[in-house]
């Protein structure tokens, strides 16, 4: 497997691994501090075949994006924060017509236009809920350059392979971030692509939304020449036809979270850092972990049994993790650059009288290791 | 084992320019060393402070910036002042003599050498003066070897040979220099 050696920022490796996953379609509207990913896939796909297009806006780059996945092509876009609400509305598009994409929020200080080139780690219940209507999301979250590779590749994997778009929720310390990395190509078995459907189905037999079932269904391009494939955000049918009524929308709602949430163990990723005999856990994401791993270094040298959590996936929550965490640990803090949304997330698991505290930052700088444990000292 | 360096000065001094080059010679051409490089980031940078941080460790480096640093190198007075209350007494300092008056009492090694003047002398420009700071903090602190920032200096200026002859003469001027 070819391996290669690099020193580079996060957002140059999420073109890497965009590339690497077989993604060869990107629209996208440039807004700091993501604009490194649009500059990186302008100058990227069209060597590999691909395209990349600039849009007028986040709404019509949103457009744009699913329309291709539509056609067959794995596509991305990337933005940051303000431009992650405008694509909201055709966010709720691709998750109601099931159409896998990847969408880049490299999220910066908020609300509006913000502190443009300040990080933030503000957009997680936004990701969740965002787009109206019940519904559920895949969110993964980098800590590393290196991570800015391989979990782009695991975020078009799990896009075509629930049928949904994925977000990627960067933010500026891990998108400008230069590091050592180390970029494997994956192998045919590492990269998933979407399942066609028997090539002698016939149009009568073909359901393209698999609400009877209990697994994602075959999605072919639309414009295959053999099936016709019906794509609407008006509540439809097996077969893609418009059917509003009281039995259809409420499997619809049920079957579109449940495709998620009932392979939550598959898509939930998280790591441990000293957690083992940890009596002080931290429990945290993103740029957050590098203060914290930081954090957990200090207090181990002064003989604190200190451990951490790091969720990968955002959503869907890593529940089991983190209630194995809140029955364990006498203390979790949960350090990140917000006032509280991953907290709140924590607290309503914890049924273990486990005494939670926040480590909240939102002046736009990293928060700090001693910020981290001071919070110990409250 | 692991050294922290703040490169600072004001922008168009090719400070971010050197940080890339440590990195490099770090992540590709050294044995088993990690690197880390945050850089100023904002709508100043021209003429305005700027200062990049490195982190080189033989372990995954955890939080990226640095409060004080082991090694600094100033090449502008604005730096030097936002800087000096955060040296210790074994902080290198390495700073550009015709750019910084050092602070009486100020705590740190201080090592100043005219690399503006120097870079005009051997160059005709001013731009060479970080690669020869960097050539003069390797000679010191063995923080890479020589070898691996020439590799560094060919994988980063690819196919620009007279950049990378510049780099070159500049980096082994900071070497030759006591």
């Amino acid at each position: 497997m070819k391996s290669q050696k690099k020193f580079i920022e996060g957002n140059e490796a999420v073109v890497d691994g965009a590339i690497a996953a077989g993604a060869r379609f990107y629209a996208g509207y440039p807004i700091s501090p993501s604009s490194e990913i649009a500059e990186g896939a302008a100058r990227e796909l069209p060597r590999y075949g691909g395209i990349y297009i600039q849009m007028e806006d986040e709404i019509s780059s949103m457009a744009a994006l699913l329309g291709a996945s539509l056609a067959g092509v794995k596509s991305f876009t990337a933005t940051s924060s303000p431009g992650f609400s405008l694509m909201q509305e055709n966010l709720g598009l691709g998750i109601m017509s099931e159409i896998p994409a990847v969408i880049f929020n490299v999220q910066r200080s908020g609300p509006s236009t913000g502190a443009a080139t300040k990080p933030a780690q503000a957009d997680i219940m936004q990701a969740r809920y965002g787009a109206h209507g019940d519904h559920s999301i895949i969110a993964l979250s980098p800590s590393s350059v290196q991570d800015c590779y391989d979990l782009t590749i695991t975020a078009f994997n799990l896009a075509e392979k629930y049928r949904t778009p994925v977000l990627f929720l960067s933010d500026e310390v891990i998108g400008h971030l230069r590091e050592t990395v180390t970029e494997t190509e994956p192998g045919p078995d590492q990269i998933f692509s979407r399942i066609q459907p028997d090539p002698d189905i016939s149009q009568k037999d073909f359901r393209p939304y698999g609400y009877s079932s209990d697994s994602v269904v075959p999605m072919p391009a639309v414009g295959n020449r053999k099936l016709l494939m019906r794509t609407t955000g008006s509540t439809h049918d097996e077969k893609g036809e418009f059917s509003p009524n009281p039995q259809n929308i409420d499997r619809v709602t049920h079957y579109l979270t449940n495709k998620i949430e009932k392979n939550a163990e598959d898509i939930t990723i998280t790591r441990t850092y000293q957690l083992d005999d940890a009596e002080i856990a931290f429990i945290t994401f993103g740029c957050s972990v590098r203060s914290t791993i930081s954090a957990v270094d200090i207090l181990r040298a002064e003989g604190v049994r200190a451990g951490m959590l790091q969720l990968v996936t955002i959503w869907p929550m890593p529940e089991k993790e983190i209630r194995a965490v809140l029955a364990k640990a006498g203390t979790v803090v949960v350090p990140e650059m917000n006032l509280g949304q991953l907290a709140g997330e924590i607290r309503k698991f914890n049924d273990y009288g486990c005494r939670i505290l926040q480590a909240n930052r939102t002046d736009g700088v990293l928060i700090t290791p001693q910020q981290i444990i001071n919070t110990l000292e409250d | 084992m692991k050294t922290e360096i703040v490169l600072c000065g004001v922008g168009g001094q090719g400070l971010i320019s050197v940080g890339e080059i440590i990195g490099l010679a770090a992540s590709l051409f050294e044995e088993r060393l990690y690197a880390t490089m945050t850089a100023s980031y904002g709508s100043e940078t021209r003429g305005t402070f700027t200062k990049t941080d490195v982190i080189l460790s033989d372990q995954p480096i955890g939080y990226p910036n640095i409060d004080s640093p082991d090694v600094i190198l100033c090449l502008a007075q604005v730096a030097y002042e936002r800087y000096k209350d955060k040296f210790r007494d074994d902080t290198e300092v390495y700073y550009d003599t015709d750019m910084v008056i050092p602070a009486e009492g100020a705590k740190g090694k201080h090592f100043g050498y005219a690399f503006r003047t120097m870079s005009i002398e051997t160059t005709g420009n001013t731009q060479a003066a970080n690669t020869i700071a960097l050539g003069v903090i390797i000679h010191h602190r063995h923080l890479l070897h020589k070898e691996a920032v020439m590799k560094a200096f060919a994988h980063r200026f690819a196919g620009r040979d007279q950049i990378i002859a510049i780099n070159e003469k500049a980096f082994g001027l900071g070497l030759s220099l006591e």
